[in-house]
């Protein structure tokens, strides 16, 4: 194994490495640092790969009673370790309904909530970007956050950390509305170094223990640059790597897709984010979206298990 | 099993029987296949290159009486939607692909009965009179056997008209799954059988080619079938030596009539890595991104591939069964170099031509694979009236004449 010993048993002992041993670790061989990336993986949260089925909102639902129908088997009581145990989102349902695009004004946008939230029936709701929240400046964040939960948001879909320059306060702002956070994510492609964002995500789970996903690819991806395979894979198995504390290393099925969505598996990640709810099986049972991902979870050697958020 | 052994024995070069492949494509660790692959591909390529060429796949016509289930390109004789490309067409495509330093087409087919093998050495020698460096990789063996069956002429001389016209080498598509069980199932065993589809390598070997070696898998074969296809393979090359490369790609089922699913990425690197350890008399693994994309592409360097393929510039039969990849020369460098491996061009025999085209000349980015015609584009070549059509449609469409040029 061409990587370096002494720091992968650090790394599988579950201590905080360095910022010189991570750039090492980063160093090393594409297959070496994934089979380390795969052994601390399986290691600390097992062999199960879970995913989740998302209602995309993008604005106001024309049809609220559709969602609820859709979701029917879904219940805001199941924490992901409970729907994993008892497959309770069902094989129907969506595990989030999820509110893609952000009215002009902070009414309109509670307004939405309101809307979705009343659509969704038992789902749970989540929706928007944190950098949006705060790009909008509509005032205390901790108060708009706070008038977002009461409308029924259940959780913020992400904290971009290239779009925030103070992420913990931020974050702080959340935890005072009681809103959680999907997941930590990075949203412009190169637009951070790797290792001090990986430090920084260790510094925030550690202040706030419910930050347990981090998505590290980037939402945005340059047409005419894009991020190799190589690079994408690195990047997973470094944040599974660089952090003991954050169980849950997620891929974005719909925008990375079921090539490189599987292989991540393989090198750390453990959850798929915003698999379709539309199960179209017109083309045959295998060809719908949860046979779909099931089918490449099993074919990469994990046990699927669906999830809502958790939140 | 014990890997510890299989180890050894891979790295001292021992070889592995198909009883032993199979066990470790079912059951060895995806990383211990990686590792083993890598391996041998370090060993046979010391120098760390990962090569490519620039070329076209170009399908002369899309109709075809092969009738494959698994194919979405194809259309019936007679059908509206299709074609025939001209001389002129061609040429075009050439020039093209010369501005973009490209040397050769690969160029194939559906089986049309109305293209008698005058129309292909006619097409070769324009080529070649107008372009007289530029290479033809042309006519897989089942085509090749279609020009056999229609002009009752034996394959060798088949082979040696063609090569007297141009014919440079031979791809080696339609190879599927060389397991007649397999080939019967899939409805191309009439196109060539498993026995025909070697045997006509054997004789373009013999007449001096050199050739390429493929499989689709993921149809309708087992894992046991798809370590026969590489064995057979693995046979040919010990008694020719005349295969230049292996490449192997998934079935892709939008749009035909087998449907199904496509295998996942994780079962492509898996089979890659092991031709790369079952196939120890093939010099080169080509990464197929064309089918996985470039970001598992590029992870095959990773799994026993040395060689990126194809630039492409235009791809039509892939395409119409739903994968719309495209690497232009410039990604396919950026992707070889990120791995860490020099990026070199080559020839069709893989000898290395230079440094990267666009490095030394002003070459426009291609973020999308041209196809073979505009959609909506039905004319017909002005030359097809010189050749005989074997099918009533065929017939009609050459007694009548040319439509005018629109205004």
């Amino acid at each position: 194994m061409n990587i370096n010993l002494a720091i992968a048993d650090r790394a599988r002992a579950g201590e905080a490495l360095t910022p010189a041993e991570l750039d090492e670790l980063a160093s090393a061989d594409v297959l070496s640092l994934g089979m380390l990336a795969d052994e601390v993986r399986r290691a600390r949260v097992g062999d199960v790969v879970t995913f989740v089925r998302v209602e995309e909102i993008s604005g106001p639902p024309s049809r609220p009673e559709a969602a609820t129908a859709r979701s029917r088997h879904s219940s805001p009581e199941i924490s992901r370790a409970e729907a994993d145990a008892s497959g309770a989102s069902g094989a129907t349902g969506a595990g989030e309904v999820r509110i893609c695009q952000m009215p002009a004004t902070l009414s309109e946008t509670i307004a939405l909530v309101e809307q979705v939230k009343a659509g969704a029936g038992s789902c749970l709701v989540t929706g928007f970007s944190l950098a949006d929240i705060v790009d909008r400046s509509w005032g205390d964040l901790a108060e708009v956050l706070t008038q977002l939960k009461r409308a029924g948001l259940d959780a913020m879909v992400e904290a971009p950390l290239d779009r925030l320059a103070d992420a913990g306060a931020v974050l702080q702002a959340c935890q005072d509305a009681g809103l959680k956070v999907g997941c930590l994510s990075l949203q412009k492609p190169g637009g951070v170094e790797r290792t001090p964002m990986l430090i920084q995500v260790r510094a925030l789970a550690a202040r706030f223990p419910w930050l347990t996903t981090i998505a590290p690819l980037s939402r945005e991806q340059s047409v005419t640059v894009p991020t190799t395979g190589y690079d994408d894979v690195r990047a997973v198995a470094m944040a599974r790597l660089a952090l003991p504390g954050v169980p849950n290393v997620q891929v974005d099925w719909s925008q990375y897709g079921p090539k490189l969505a599987q292989v991540a598996l393989t090198f750390g990640a453990n959850d798929l984010d915003r698999v379709s709810v539309v199960n179209d099986e017109s083309l045959g049972r295998r060809r719908s979206s949860v046979e779909d991902v099931m089918r490449n979870i099993t074919a990469a050697g994990f046990q699927p298990r669906e999830r809502n958020t958790g939140a | 099993m014990d890997l510890k052994a299989f180890e050894q024995r891979i790295e001292s070069g021992g070889r592995l029987t198909a009883d032993e492949a199979l066990q470790l494509y079912r059951h060895a660790p995806t990383y211990w296949l990686g590792r083993m692959a890598d391996g041998v591909r370090r060993r046979r390529h010391p120098e760390g290159l990962v090569t490519y060429i620039i070329d076209r796949n170009v399908n002369y016509t899309n109709v075809c009486v092969a009738r494959c289930n698994f194919c979405a390109f194809y259309r019936e004789v007679g059908h509206g939607d299709g074609y025939v490309l001209g001389f002129d067409e061609i040429a075009r495509k050439i020039e093209e692909t010369q501005a973009l330093g490209g040397i050769q087409l690969l160029l194939q087919g559906g089986h049309n009965p109305d293209l008698p093998i005058a129309w292909y050495e006619d097409l070769f020698r324009s080529v070649k009179q107008r372009f007289p460096d530029f290479k033809l990789h042309a006519l897989s063996p089942p085509e090749v056997l279609h020009l056999s069956r229609m002009s009752k002429l034996p394959v060798p001389e088949v082979i040696s008209r063609l090569i007297a016209a141009g014919l440079d080498s031979i791809p080696g598509g339609g190879a599927e799954i060389l397991v007649d069980r397999v080939r019967k199932l899939l409805n191309c065993f009439n196109k060539a059988s498993a026995d025909e589809w070697l045997e006509v390598m054997r004789h373009a070997h013999r007449a001096g080619l050199r050739t390429t070696a493929t499989m689709m898998y993921g149809t309708v074969e087992t894992d046991e079938e798809r370590i026969e296809h590489m064995a057979r393979l693995r046979a040919v090359q010990d008694e020719t030596g005349g295969f230049t490369a292996f490449i192997a790609w998934s079935y892709q089922p939008e749009h035909t009539e087998r449907g199904g699913v496509e295998a996942t990425g994780i079962e492509y690197l898996r089979t890659l890595a092991i031709s790369r350890l079952f196939l120890d008399n093939f010099d080169n693994m080509q990464a197929s991104w064309v089918t996985q994309g470039g970001k598992v592409g590029q992870l095959s360097l990773a799994f026993g591939a040395n060689d990126m393929g194809s630039v492409m510039i235009e791809e039509n039969v892939v395409r119409a069964a739903g994968a719309s990849y495209c690497m232009d020369e410039v990604e396919i460098v950026r992707n070889a170099e990120d791995a860490g491996f020099v990026a070199k061009r080559r020839n069709m025999h893989y000898d290395i031509l230079g440094g990267p085209f666009f490095r030394e000349h002003a070459v426009p980015r291609t973020l999308e694979l041209s196809t073979a015609r505009e959609a909506g584009d039905n004319s017909v070549p002005a030359e097809l009236v010189n050749y005989p059509a074997r099918s009533a449609a065929g017939k009609r469409q050459r007694s009548q004449p040319p439509a005018s040029p629109v205004a």
